[in-house]
């Protein structure tokens, strides 16, 4: 069983939501401390953990957790109150979970010293609670099974067994109702049980024996005791939820976890990057035959081609929503930076998130994650006040910081506001003039002043804390953004608070391209970066020789020729274009030999090798089955304004 | 372990090179090669390889051999290496690809320190077979990240 | 305490699920991507246990449950069935076929196991 790899892989990816599910309790817990759902619903999920560890080998986690399952399973029973150390305390069990599922060891301390203090909060909470000693129920079971319940596979006999886990049984078979031999049908059930059980689980449990053919049998359940006979269907339905029975309760997991009610398979990532590979080799393919066709007189051949085309591109964009993940799975890991950073901080910090809901391509999601975390620490290390600092400022004592996601367009807006103290201005001024960013005493608009801070190097704290000084400024934050070709803004009120928003693509596999030609090269210009096209007239191409500037209506506008920032080697086309394309600071020309036109890209990533290739954000596969290079417009344009600076100083 | 390595020979620019037959994935025709600008010599364009945009390397350069012209016998190896932890797919150019055979280790020596016109440490070592020698290229230290950052300085090893 | 099972459903992935947790716990387990395949499994070997889905080209579920039952070495052969929370009716129609019980989907490894295990007595 340990020798396979891929349910392995399988169940560390249900670990994993399984922990997320169980923190995201927690915190919930924290606050909500009496929460029977919420208390049921973090037990379920440590015991599925610790079955499903045991089950692939993961023996030291599923000990482990056995004894948070075992805490839980006290206050889910109302032996223990979850107190908030409780809370803490399965907390940080939970993170040594992680490191357990991680294949690491874990430090075998770390564990023992977890489970002792586990014991003691157990200890301490139960003082409180008052534990009822669970008293054994004598009930009475009488039940006949339907006629054919033999033919569909039902075994009264494993029905029996089940009750004697329950408690000890006295079992007293009824055969008054067997006919005589002639008239016996062999796999009909003729036989009524009455079963004297003596347990101290709920009757649920005890219907739960039956739950495939409860509705269509006679059972009848009475407690010792209590003169009535109920009809088990009836009492159902009285049963409140919070009776532990696994099945149901395990279904309602489910629901919640399906909004939608539909089925749903979990994929390893991996495999959908595969699908989108086969995928991407399908439309060219595709795109090959079509050409084919389009050559081809026959007209079945185009009609089947066609039909190809259609289904080949409905694939591809329901690929493109199998991609899209729920923003939701990345806020949600903030409720406890958030947690966390209050406790270290000692401020009182309220996290509040709006649109979850909003879809992202899984590689954004993926990639976004440090930058976010990175803009919440500086939110909360450098913008939200203690609460004594806010008071006298006169604000309330909890610092609020929301995290929200919206879809505008093509894009979506992830945006990070605080109620802080804002951006010292005259701070971002001081230090920039120290690091010799700007000239003493420069004359910056509002925004330049603050995109100062996205600078290398830049940092306002005058104490770094162990929390924000971790080695990334705002200038990774920047660049990570832009590598997902997003942008980033930041708006901020002295005292009253900042707002940084991120405004990225939804997917990253897929970009609206124009296809140009340089040389014998074709390469694909991002459509978003594009503002025009236009001819570059011979004689302004001769006259800009020395000087790159193309007059664009009332403005010069610099130019590049790809065709020696690449050393094509080659001699020019006759009618060379310009594609004017804006960097998001500047317009810049590109000069290319041809517009070949549209193009919607499959982006490739390009490989480990190519990684210091600045020029070049990715690879499409084309048609005919070439590579074409994607260009990284911002680095681009700075590699050619490098170098035409070199070309200058050197001439 | 074994004294015996399976392995794919192949011939470069006359010289017999070996890889280990467990890291070759496929040996493709040579196909439309896209010049990646600005990338290093040893790794200059990039190829399709089922679906997937793979680099494409002349192992000619590493060892400062001259690129020949494609000829019918020209195949590109496939191989999948680990780098900095993820695997990455590389296709190599060769003049011809010969066989998969087992190689003697027994009969291996290290690169000589001097006499030889390659740099050391892009050799894992040599194996004599049938009067001659084959060479077994050190892949991680030729294609350590960093080492190849620009053209130049494999020009100037060339 | 192992025994032989039958898991018919066109969806690979739900089968190679249900294999690795069954085989894991020492089932050993057969194969089948329709109705029809899965008729012809059955009386192809002797099977302790047969798990369906009820929504699968060539033959569906509830036809395959229906057919089965009516060939007489397989009475008595418990058969589950696939279904997901919302389908009440879908569970009466399938238990009139013949179906001896159900997992609702999506399933957890522990919560397949349990279920086997109450169907077999184990």
């Amino acid at each position: 069983m340990t020798g396979n790899t891929e349910a392995i892989e399988t169940f560390r990816v249900e670990a994993a939501e399984l922990l997320e599910r169980i923190e995201q309790g927690l915190l919930d817990l924290s606050r909500k401390p009496g929460d029977r759902a919420l208390v049921d619903e973090v037990f379920r999920s440590l015991h599925t953990l610790k079955g499903s560890g045991a089950m692939f080998g993961f023996d030291a986690l599923a000990s482990f957790t056995h004894h948070c399952e075992t805490a839980f399973d006290k206050v889910r029973k109302g032996e223990v109150v979850a107190t908030p150390n409780l809370v803490s305390v399965v907390l940080a069990a939970q993170d040594h979970m992680r490191t357990l599922l991680g294949g690491g060891a874990g430090d075998d301390a770390v564990g023992k010293d977890l489970l002792g203090r586990l014991e003691r909060e157990v200890a301490i909470a139960s003082g409180s609670a008052g534990p009822e000693p669970a008293d054994k129920t004598e009930w009475t079971i009488l039940f006949t099974l339907p006629p054919n319940a033999l033919v569909n596979g039902c075994n009264p006999l494993a029905l029996l067994a089940e009750m004697r886990e329950l408690g000890d049984c006295t079992v007293i078979a009824d055969v008054s109702d067997v006919p005589p031999l002639d008239a016996l049908v062999a796999n009909e059930c003729y036989v009524s049980w009455r079963v004297t059980l003596h347990s101290d689980r709920p009757r649920t449990e005890i219907e739960d024996v039956f739950m495939f053919i409860i509705d269509d049998m006679k059972l009848e359940i009475q407690q010792a005791g209590s003169k009535a006979i109920e009809p088990a269907a009836s009492t159902a339905v009285d049963v409140p939820a919070e009776v532990s029975s696994p099945v149901p309760a395990s279904r309602q997991a489910e629901s919640r976890s399906l909004p939608k009610g539909g089925e749903s398979v979990r994929v390893p990532a991996e495999r959908l990057d595969e699908l989108m590979d086969r995928v991407g080799e399908l439309v060219i393919a595709q795109s090959r035959l079509s050409q084919i066709a389009a050559a081809s007189p026959d007209l079945n051949l185009r009609a089947v081609s066609e039909d190809i085309e259609r289904l080949s591109n409905e694939l591809r964009n329901t690929m493109m929503v199998l991609r899209m993940v729920p923003v939701g799975t990345l806020f949600s890991r903030f409720r406890r930076l958030v947690h966390d950073l209050a406790r270290d901080t000692g401020k009182s910090i309220e996290l509040t998130t709006e649109g979850e809901a909003t879809e992202v391509d899984k590689t954004v999601i993926e990639r976004l994650a440090d930058p976010l975390v990175h803009l919440v620490r500086n939110s909360i290390d450098h913008g939200l006040e203690t609460p004594d600092q806010r008071k006298t400022a006169g604000k309330p004592e909890t610092g609020q910081v929301r995290l929200a996601a919206q879809h505008a367009g093509g894009e979506v807006v992830i945006t990070i506001t605080d109620d802080g103290r804002g951006i010292d201005r005259g701070r971002v001024r001081a230090k920039a003039e120290a690091q010799g960013l700007i000239v003493p005493n420069a004359q910056l608009s509002d925004q330049e002043l603050l995109q100062l801070i996205f600078q290398p190097g830049f940092s306002t704290a005058q104490t770094i804390t162990n929390l924000s000084g971790r080695g990334v400024g705002m200038d990774v934050v920047k660049r990570t953004v832009e590598a997902l070709r997003g942008s980033i803004d930041l708006t901020s009120k002295p005292g009253v608070g900042s707002e940084v928003s991120l405004r990225i693509p939804l997917t990253l596999a897929i970009i609206d391209g124009l296809l140009v030609r340089v040389g014998k090269g074709r390469y694909v210009i991002p459509l978003s970066a594009v503002e025009e096209c236009l001819e570059l007239p011979v004689e302004q191409d001769m006259r800009s020789r020395g000087r790159s500037f193309i007059s664009l209506r009332d403005s010069l506008v610099p130019f590049l020729r790809l065709r020696e920032l690449f050393q094509t080697g080659t001699e020019p086309d006759r009618y060379q274009k310009v594609v004017v394309v804006s960097t998001g600071s500047e317009r810049v020309g590109l000069v290319v030999d041809q517009i070949i036109g549209d193009h919607q890209t499959v982006i490739k990533a390009m490989s480990k090798l190519h990684e210091d290739v600045a020029m070049f954000s990715g690879a499409t596969i084309l048609g005919d089955g070439a590579v074409a290079l994607i260009l990284d417009i911002p680095h681009l344009v700075e590699t050619g304004q490098n170098q035409e600076a070199q070309l200058r100083k050197a001439g | 372990m074994s004294d015996e390595l399976e392995v794919l020979t192949f011939d470069l620019h006359g010289e017999t090179l070996a890889l280990e037959a467990s890291i070759v994935r496929e040996i493709m025709d040579m196909t439309a090669i896209t010049v990646v600008p600005g990338a290093s010599a040893l790794v200059g364009g990039v190829i399709n390889f089922r679906g997937k945009v793979i680099p494409l390397a002349n192992l000619h350069l590493a060892f400062g051999m001259e690129v020949g012209p494609t000829t019918i016998d020209s195949r590109i190896v496939v191989i999948e290496l680990e780098l900095d932890g993820t695997f990455t797919f590389i296709g190599l150019r060769t003049d011809k690809v010969n066989e998969v055979t087992t190689l003697d280790l027994t009969k291996k020596e290290p690169p000589p320190s001097i006499g030889m016109r390659w740099r050391p440490e892009y050799v894992k070592c040599l194996v004599k077979r049938g009067g001659e020698f084959v060479v077994l290229p050190d892949l991680h230290s030729i294609f350590a990240v960093g080492s190849h950052t620009t053209g130049g300085t494999l020009k100037a090893v060339a | 305490m192992a025994g032989s099972i039958l898991t018919v459903d066109d969806s690979s992935s739900i089968r190679v699920a249900i294999k690795v947790a069954l085989t894991g716990a020492g089932y050993t387990v057969t194969e089948a991507g329709d109705g029809a395949e899965g008729i012809r499994k059955a009386n192809a070997g002797k099977f302790d246990l047969i798990i369906t889905d009820l929504n699968m080209p060539v033959m569906d579920g509830l036809t395959m449950i229906e057919e089965l039952r009516k060939i007489p070495a397989h009475g008595g052969v418990p058969i589950i069935f696939l279904t997901t929370e919302s389908d009440a009716a879908l569970k009466q129609r399938a238990k009139a076929a013949g179906a001896t019980g159900w997992l609702t989907k999506p399933f957890q490894a522990d919560n397949l196991l349990k279920i086997v295990k109450k169907v077999l007595g184990q």
